[in-house]
């Protein structure tokens, strides 16, 4: 407990030399301005004092002091999607900032999202944080945002790995699950105080993957590598060591539902809209159905599939078919039927959709590039403005397109990919076009627009041909397993207590391994039920509780 | 504490620095900067390298600072405690204005003495598991070794000028200012080694079983570099230390009476 010297040395030196010295008043904004920042106490958050422009959830106060003051800044941000889990981290690494205890911070996330970390740290936050790529330097008090896939790269790699960070924060961090992985361990090397780790799905299918986590945060928490296999590895064991095993990671780890944070700001309504196919539609379906070439099902599958969502899907198959087999009649014909058709009636169904709606903006995924090509088409037709937005488009065509969206175009017309991480609060309308075969996929969608920040119920409308294979996924998947309630991270638990790891794949296979429909329709009603089945029981159990 | 009023701290800024004219009208301030103002709030050393290359007379900046949230909207800076601009004050203020030497203004026809004061204002950080700071404000009188608290606070209730009045003299220090430092220096220890100690002890606990978890963890392999590393991070993250600075100080001559309790009773 030393004071330093220099004080009285430079008082002395200024005396000897007649100045300079400041004005009463300025000495007196000075010792304001260092009153101002002080920091009374050790815990609570100062920061709120210091942005009094923003309005903070509960959940979302109650985590960053959670994480600084019980888990000493090093924990597992794991809210589900929408949440605001990067408002906690900002929150989170502010307070630090203000204590004096970060001055430089690294802030890895996936390259699609760099730009919004550094606009929402600099606006929201007030926090200078600067994106790597106009900054060659990673060394320096900064607080410094760049992708994972960049910072592991040489050259950098080796100057991140000699410097030494007040804070590490990974975003999208299950894709540091495995610990076999460069990702993995370039992280585990990096020198770090505080740390953060993001992420809406914690576990996936194995209990590894947090251990894995945790072992970057803070090492032997969860016990020694084979200790932990041992005692978790063996189902039947598993159970009984659920409680405890569950308490140790709620120690490093904090997941705010939609469930248990009372506040619902709005809610889910989902709608099933089904769609009559016109006679011509019905008759090239019935076709497709019963092609000769039938014998590979999973090609007839996704035909079906594509037909259900717009004849140019279908027809880009089909003509890749046909190169392979150029003099089969069966295929021809069907091309020169489906060349013959009139608009698709779901497209007109969404038409009708989007008319109803009346003015206010409209987000419509589709799982085929042939889809939204013809779906802007046939929305201009109809006077309706739309945007398209897919995975393919670099960052700025992107960001454009999403300004477009924002200020000009009432919908958004978007496949999958690219979809992750962008924030469209402004609208609560959200047109399943066509329904993906995995359900992280379908949360995913939905929480691009029910998240913090939006006002409104969020409606969603699921479009279905009836008598289709269309209209069967959709009772068994969305209707039996309750999808859409179901909390997205028991139903995760569940699959993985069936080792299942992914339901699209699963799926396919039931498929793949069928010799007929009916036959694949049975089997997946049979998933489903033994889905339910467990889902039923865990409700109990926690009714129980 | 906190600044009450950020918006009388920015006027008693700006017309410290000789910025004018200031058109304050309903939370949105108007105010012209001087060249020394602009060099050290606008950020822009080319503009002031080319005018100087050039011989000619730069051209300082006119800021418009908006404290009235009717007002946010309009063109202009938002101001509020947390805005980087106020920081920028902020950050300008404490390292810059940081020395002083003052006399009390006194209206008198007869030769009066003013007595050496030295103050110092410390600032204290408690660091453990987390942060906290204190501002301690001292004074010691150099001739008679008086010492005040809350110095600030007495010497804001009087009015102070760079020279001294007519009929005024300085009485000389007894006791040198390094002398007198050591003084409230040992003063500040004391009172340091008498505060609570409940966090720096669970700071030791915290890093303690972290440490041990970790020995766990790599049970045979203590040797291996990333245990060294995770060692080095835990101790960096939980060793408890104080520090004291002096953020700010002066000598300040005062009439004998000083502090006068009386005036305010």
């Amino acid at each position: 407990m030393t004071i330093n010297q220099t004080f009285i040395k430079e008082l002395e030196e200024r005396l000897n030399n007649d100045g300079p010295f400041s004005s009463h008043q300025l000495f007196s904004l000075g010792f304001q301005a260092e009153q101002a920042r002080i920091i009374p106490s050790f815990s609570g958050l100062r920061s709120l004092d210091f942005l009094p422009h923003m309005s903070f959830l509960d959940h979302q106060v109650e985590t960053a002091l959670e994480t600084i003051e019980k888990m000493n800044g090093r924990a597992i941000l794991a809210d589900e999607v929408g949440l605001g889990k990067t408002i906690e981290a900002g929150l989170i690494l502010k307070e630090y900032m203000l204590r004096g205890l970060v001055k430089n911070a690294l802030i890895l996330v996936p390259a699609s999202l760099v730009n919004q970390w550094v606009n929402e740290l600099n606006t929201k936050f007030y926090i200078p944080a600067v994106h790597h790529r106009k900054h060659h330097n990673w060394e320096g008090n900064t607080i410094l945002v760049s992708s994972l896939d960049t910072a592991k790269r040489t050259p950098h790699q080796e100057v991140i790995l000699a410097n030494e960070y007040d804070l590490v924060l990974i975003d999208e961090a299950h894709k540091l699950k495995n610990d076999q992985t460069k990702n993995y361990q370039f992280v585990r090397q990096i020198k770090k105080k505080y740390c953060l780790l993001l992420t809406a799905t914690p576990i996936q299918n194995d209990l590894m993957e947090i251990f894995n986590l945790i072992s970057i945060l803070k090492p032997g928490h969860l016990g020694d590598v084979t200790s932990f296999k041992e005692k978790y590895s063996s189902k039947t064991e598993k159970q009984e060591a659920d409680v405890y095993l569950k308490q140790l990671i709620e120690r490093v780890m904090i997941r705010n539902t939609r469930e248990n944070t009372n506040l619902k700001p709005s809610n889910r309504i989902i709608e099933t809209v089904l769609v009559d196919f016109s006679n011509e539609e019905s008759e090239v379906y019935e076709q497709l159905n019963n092609m000769q070439r039938g014998q590979d099902i999973f090609t007839k599958i996704t035909l079906l599939r594509e037909i259900c969502s717009s004849r140019e899907a279908c027809y880009l198959s089909l003509a890749k078919l046909q190169e392979t087999n150029p003099q089969d009649a069966e295929i021809y014909s069907i091309i020169q039927k489906i060349n013959a058709l009139p608009a698709h009636s779901k497209a007109m169904k969404a038409v009708e959709l989007i008319e109803q709606i009346g003015d206010e903006k409209v987000i419509i995924f589709t799982e085929y590039r042939a889809t939204q090509l013809y779906l802007q088409w046939i929305l201009q037709q109809h006077g309706i403005s739309s945007v398209p937005f897919r995975g393919g488009f670099n960052r700025s065509k992107k960001d454009w397109m999403l300004q477009l969206f924002k200020v000009q175009a009432q919908v958004l017309i978007a496949t999958e990919a690219g979809a992750e991480g962008i924030n469209l609060q402004f609208c609560h309308h959200l047109i399943n076009y066509d329904l993906p075969w995995n359900p992280m996929k379908i949360e995913q969608r939905i929480g691009r627009i029910h998240r913090f920040g939006q006002d409104n119920d969020v409606k969603v409308y699921n479009l279905a041909v009836k008598q289709t294979i269309e209209e069967h996924i959709l009772h068994v998947l969305y209707e039996k397993i309750k999808l859409f309630e179901n909390v997205i991270g028991e139903l995760d638990a569940i699959l993985s207590n069936l080792n299942i790891a992914d339901v699209e794949e699963e799926i396919e296979t039931i498929y793949r391994e069928s010799d007929s429909l009916g036959e694949a329709e049975i089997k997946l009603e049979n998933l489903a039920s033994i889905v339910q089945k467990i889902a039923d029981e865990t409700s109990e159990k926690s009714v129980g509780e | 504490m906190a600044i009450v009023d950020i918006e009388q701290f920015i006027i008693d800024y700006f017309s410290a620095y000789q910025c004018n004219p200031l058109k304050m009208e309903d939370g949105v301030m108007q105010v012209e900067l001087t060249e020394e103002l602009d060099k050290i709030l606008m950020n822009r050393p080319f503009y002031w390298h080319y005018i100087q290359s050039l011989g000619q007379e730069g051209v300082p900046m006119t800021l418009t600072l908006i404290t009235n949230p009717d007002k946010r909207e309009q063109a202009g800076e938002w101001i509020d405690i947390g805005s980087p601009r106020l920081q920028q004050i902020f950050n300008h203020v404490t390292q810059h204005e940081k020395y002083t030497l003052l006399f009390q203004e006194v209206n008198t026809d007869k030769n009066t003495p003013l007595y050496p004061w030295l103050l110092a204002n410390f600032k204290v950080s408690y660091r453990g598991r987390q942060k906290k700071e204190e501002i301690i404000s001292l004074g010691i009188q150099l001739v008679t070794g008086k010492v005040i608290v809350n110095m600030m606070d007495e010497l804001n209730k009087l009015a102070l000028k760079q020279q001294i009045s007519n009929f005024c003299y300085t009485i000389s220090p007894i006791i040198t200012l390094t002398s007198g430092f050591k003084r409230i220096e040992k003063i500040i220890q004391h009172y340091v080694e008498n505060q609570p100690k409940e966090w720096a002890n669970e700071a030791l606990e915290t890093r303690n079983e972290e440490i041990a978890l970790l020995k766990q963890f790599y049970k045979d392999d203590l040797e291996n570099n990333i245990v060294k590393k995770e060692m080095e991070e835990i101790n960096n993250r939980y060793t408890p230390e104080i520090t004291i600075d002096v953020t700010s100080g002066g000598l300040i001559y005062l009439l004998q009476d000083f502090p006068d309790i009386e005036r305010f009773s």
